[in-house]
């Protein structure tokens, strides 16, 4: 996965309405930190460098390459996993 | 109390299967005793309610219910995850369709052999061209999609091209399981189980296979039961995670727990779900380690394995509350040791 790739989560793995984990085929992953708010922007539309940017204003007083290195650490193992395609 | 993560739903025992390993009990529940599709549905909304997450529709063979597509819709509205466990036999683009406009979220096929009469001689029927057919069906679908390969004696020596057959047909998930020895199982046991040979020879060809595919399809491997030295933590431990429902309605803490003597059930005809896990007396029997012989009580790995199967325990020693033998410190695991080397009887039986 790169800055430029459009990732979405995979068919038949989507966000619990209420609970904060991601409903994956036979299993659940927790979901930590701003993971949700990652997810929810993991539409198949917007670039990793968008999720980025838009992660980053939201977060005004992080620092801006640590969220990045995070977003595509967490895309990136959950490609892994399956449970998001690039 | 944490609410299950999974209910299980039996929807029906009717199947046109017959596999030799149906894990089904020998005494199926009759269509007349099925719960009405009013039933299931209360059952869906409490569960969804108690915290449950993810419904698994199985049978039998689901689609044998007229009513599948509003019990999808049902569920789905209450807010579960549902995944369903077909033949596929009968499964139309058409019928598919209904399912996933429905809300139907994931689906599983298992597939008995790789050649097409050794796959049927297992599923007692003409199932394996349906299922190869069926596949690019499902690609046409937003649905993820794993294969289930059922593997014991008769097809573990060709697992390396089983699983390739499997990548071929491109799932989101690989799942490969040994056979486990309840229902039809263990009436065949002599016939489906493994050598040890073929049990070593095939580990490195699923360690293989996992790093090959990984990425791109998730592979999960069951280790087979009998060469274990260690008990697994059946359906996660007694309940603790999951919840069956049978045809007729029993609340069962996993698939075979009819078999085990002195036992109650509650039915979803009479009792809420949430009661049933909290309260009821079968529920409760194994919960905890009170029950526990003093080898286990002692040992650590109660927190990992909960004591293991009691239907195994109970199948192979005669009693409800023994140390399931796949464990070392049974005093009954030179018993199950020696079940390892098979010898092949003359005739399969099928269910009926």
């Amino acid at each position: 996965m790169t800055n430029e790739s459009t990732p979405r989560i995979a068919p038949g793995c989507r966000l619990h309405p209420t609970e904060e984990v991601l409903l994956i085929p036979e299993g659940a992953l927790e979901l930590a930190g701003p993971a949700r708010e990652i997810l929810e922007l993991t539409d198949g539309q917007r670039t990793v460098a968008a999720i980025i940017t838009e992660l980053s204003a939201q977060y005004p007083d992080a620092d801006a390459a640590e969220i990045g290195a995070d977003v595509l650490e967490m895309l990136n193992g959950m490609e892994e996993r399956g449970v998001v395609r690039a | 109390m944490r609410a299950p993560f999974s209910l299980i739903a039996e929807l029906t025992h009717r199947c046109p299967l017959h596999c030799l390993y149906c894990s089904n009990p020998l005494e199926m529940q009759r269509v007349q005793d099925e719960l009405s599709t009013e039933d299931w549905k209360r059952v869906f909304a409490q569960a969804a309610a108690m915290g449950v997450f993810h419904l698994h529709l199985t049978g039998g063979e689901p689609l044998a219910r007229k009513d599948l597509p509003e019990l999808i819709a049902s569920a789905r509205d209450a807010g579960l995850y549902v995944n369903m466990i077909t033949s596929g036999v009968g499964l139309t683009e058409e019928k598919l369709k209904t399912l996933v406009d429905a809300g139907l979220e994931h689906l599983q096929l298992s597939f008995q052999d790789l050649d097409e009469e050794s796959a049927n001689h297992i599923a007692g029927t003409r199932a394996h061209a349906i299922k190869l057919a069926l596949v690019p069906v499902l690609k046409k679908f937003k649905l993820a999609f794993t294969i289930n390969l059922v593997v014991h004696r008769m097809n573990l020596d060709r697992l390396d091209e089983f699983i390739q057959l499997a990548e071929e047909l491109e799932p989101d998930r690989l799942e490969i399981a040994h056979v486990q020895y309840y229902g039809w199982a263990l009436k065949n046991r002599s016939l489906l189980m493994p050598t040890e040979e073929q049990v070593i020879r095939s580990l490195p060809i699923v360690d293989a296979a996992r790093q090959r595919l990984k990425g791109r399809i998730h592979l999960e491997a069951v280790f087979p039961d009998y060469y274990g030295s260690f008990p697994k933590a059946c359906v996660g431990g007694w309940g603790r995670q999951t919840m069956l429902i049978d045809p007729a309605g029993q609340a069962l803490p996993c698939h075979s727990a009819t078999i085990l003597p002195g036992m109650s059930f509650d039915n979803v005809r009479e009792r809420d779900l949430r009661w049933i896990w909290e309260f009821s007396s079968a529920f409760n029997r194994f919960r905890g380690d009170a029950w526990m012989s003093d080898t286990c009580k002692s040992c650590e790995r109660k927190e990992k394995d909960f004591g293991g199967c009691r239907c195994q325990a109970f199948m192979l020693t005669g009693d409800v509350d023994a140390i399931d033998p796949v464990c070392m410190y049974s005093p009954h695991h030179g018993d199950l040791v020696a079940l390892r080397v098979s010898k092949p009887d003359l005739l399969p039986i099928y269910r009926g």
